[in-house]
């Protein structure tokens, strides 16, 4: 059986939908094109997962070739009629789209898919302000949401707004208390907040997130780097910057042991393999 | 304030992070090997993240590899390039301003270039960049008649050549680097491949 940490270890591609859209459009349009009187039901999920593919290929005769058969099948479906709303924002007819979320929305209210495309399309416009109260407003009604309040944090990162960010990932933390990458994210949002409080604060969140995970390079270079800015500040006690200069060491000596696993035998990461090592020995200069 | 000249690997490269993540806003470096006085020649870059830009830890921590890398192989950091997710806005970001503030306090001549998203297609005639540089502490737009692009053509069909193949797959960044230390983000197999494919128009490189 599979431990937890197993479960858990999937890098951010996974976590955020990697859609492989070449490969789709590949094999699907020949999957359709050659095998769809053989496929039965299967038929109509293949026809939705291509379609979207063929949006994010700008395959537009495709997407309208899927939609079609889609419509005929299903001529009262929300989920086409939101399929259709996809394809105009593809197009970038983003008015137009929304009047068919709208629509959607005035059938069924609760259409957590229409509501979030409406999102996405202020996103695509550049409104992230407009997008993150949308967002705030529908957490309220669908509190349980977690990719509503992953992506809110990420609307927060870009437009700097780290405390808020920081709640949005506590919130996730406190659902998902063994996923490894929103530990290392919280421990990201709080080092660049700054001050010694959220450097001690990331520090800790690091070494969680190796703990969950101790192949999470970004939460051991994290921990490095926190803990060595932690025993450089002036403002700490003698116990304190001996604590943390204890914890540098061990993540350095982490670190070089990972790059020299990863190094044996392969000669392509020679380059980045030299610039670890040198960077942590001028890092280490600077501190003592 | 000088010229400035685009190399076709620096340019290609640049190209391809941004194709190889179509949905995500993209960073990197740029480097010069050259220390001619007036122009600044920037030869080769390092794709960065292609996600969370404004996060500091892994942007420091790149920062200070790059830089390590870019003194054993006597090239420098010279400027900063930035493709926004959102196709239509290609103004430069606070963070890729805070970025480029940075290098500019370690090199006089430093650029700012952001790729134009909505000018990416293949046929397009024009190099799809933006580049701005500093003047009187702020950044301002450069003047399009002091960038230099040696064969745009070649570079253009380079670029779109190793796209059809499928090569924008094996670019690797500084962010896929973290998920698996084994890549090598100073991407020495694609800096081949695109030497070989442009050497019949630029001689060596």
């Amino acid at each position: 059986m599979a431990s937890v940490s197993e479960l858990y270890d999937v890098g951010w591609e996974d976590m955020r939908d990697n859609r492989n859209s070449e490969q789709i459009v590949d094999v699907g349009e020949e999957l359709i094109s050659e095998h769809a009187s053989k496929l039965g039901d299967d038929v109509w999920i293949i026809y939705e997962q291509v379609m979207i593919a063929a949006l994010d290929c700008s395959r537009d005769d495709l997407a309208l070739n899927c939609l079609q058969e889609l419509k005929k099948q299903f001529p009262d479906s929300h989920r086409v009629k939101r399929l259709t709303g996809m394809r105009l924002e593809a197009l970038e007819r983003y008015d137009e789209a929304n009047k068919h979320y709208d629509a959607i929305l005035q059938e069924d209210p609760t259409n957590t898919a229409a509501r979030k495309r409406k999102i996405s399309i202020l996103k695509a416009q550049g409104k992230s302000t407009e997008a993150i109260r949308e967002l705030n407003e529908y957490l309220e009604q669908f509190v349980g949401d977690q990719e509503a309040w992953h992506e809110l944090s990420e609307l927060y990162i870009n437009e700097h707004d780290y405390g808020k960010a920081a709640f949005c990932l506590e919130e996730l933390m406190m659902t998902n208390p063994h996923n490894h990458l929103y530990c290392e994210q919280y421990a990201e949002v709080k080092y660049t907040q700054g001050g010694l409080e959220n450097l001690e604060l990331s520090r800790k969140y690091f070494a969680q997130a190796l703990r969950l995970n101790n192949r999470n390079m970004r939460a051991l270079f994290g921990l490095y780097m926190s803990a060595s800015h932690i025993a450089a500040s002036p403002k700490v006690s003698a116990k304190v910057k001996k604590d943390n200069m204890k914890y540098a060491a061990w993540a350095a000596a982490q670190i070089n042991r990972a790059y020299k696993l990863a190094g044996r035998g392969a000669k392509e990461n020679k380059c980045s393999v030299k610039a670890v090592e040198e960077m942590l020995e001028s890092m280490q200069i600077t501190m003592s | 304030m000088g010229e400035v000249e685009l190399s076709c690997q620096a340019y290609v490269k640049m190209y391809l992070h941004a194709a190889l993540f179509p949905r995500c806003s993209v960073n990197g470096l740029l480097l010069s090997s050259s220390s001619t006085g007036g122009a600044v020649c920037i030869t080769d870059c390092v794709p960065l993240l292609h996600s969370h830009l404004s996060l500091a830890p892994i942007t420091q921590l790149a920062l200070t590899q790059v830089d390590v890398w870019c003194s054993q192989t006597q090239q420098r950091i010279v400027g900063y390039y930035q493709a926004n997710a959102c196709v239509s806005d290609s103004s430069p970001t606070p963070c890729a301003l805070k970025i480029a503030d940075k290098i500019a306090e370690q090199f006089d001549g430093a650029v700012l270039l952001m790729l134009d998203g909505s000018k990416m297609s293949a046929d397009y005639r024009v190099p799809p960049i933006v580049m701005y540089e500093r003047k009187d502490s702020r950044w301002t737009l450069k003047d399009k008649h002091t960038i230099m692009m040696r064969q745009w053509e070649e570079t253009r069909a380079v670029a779109s050549q190793l796209l059809d193949t499928g090569d924008h797959m094996t670019l690797v960044d500084f962010d896929s680097h973290l998920d698996d230390i084994t890549r090598d983000w100073t991407n020495q197999k694609l800096n081949h491949k695109i030497s070989e494919l442009s050497c019949p128009a630029n001689g060596t490189i």
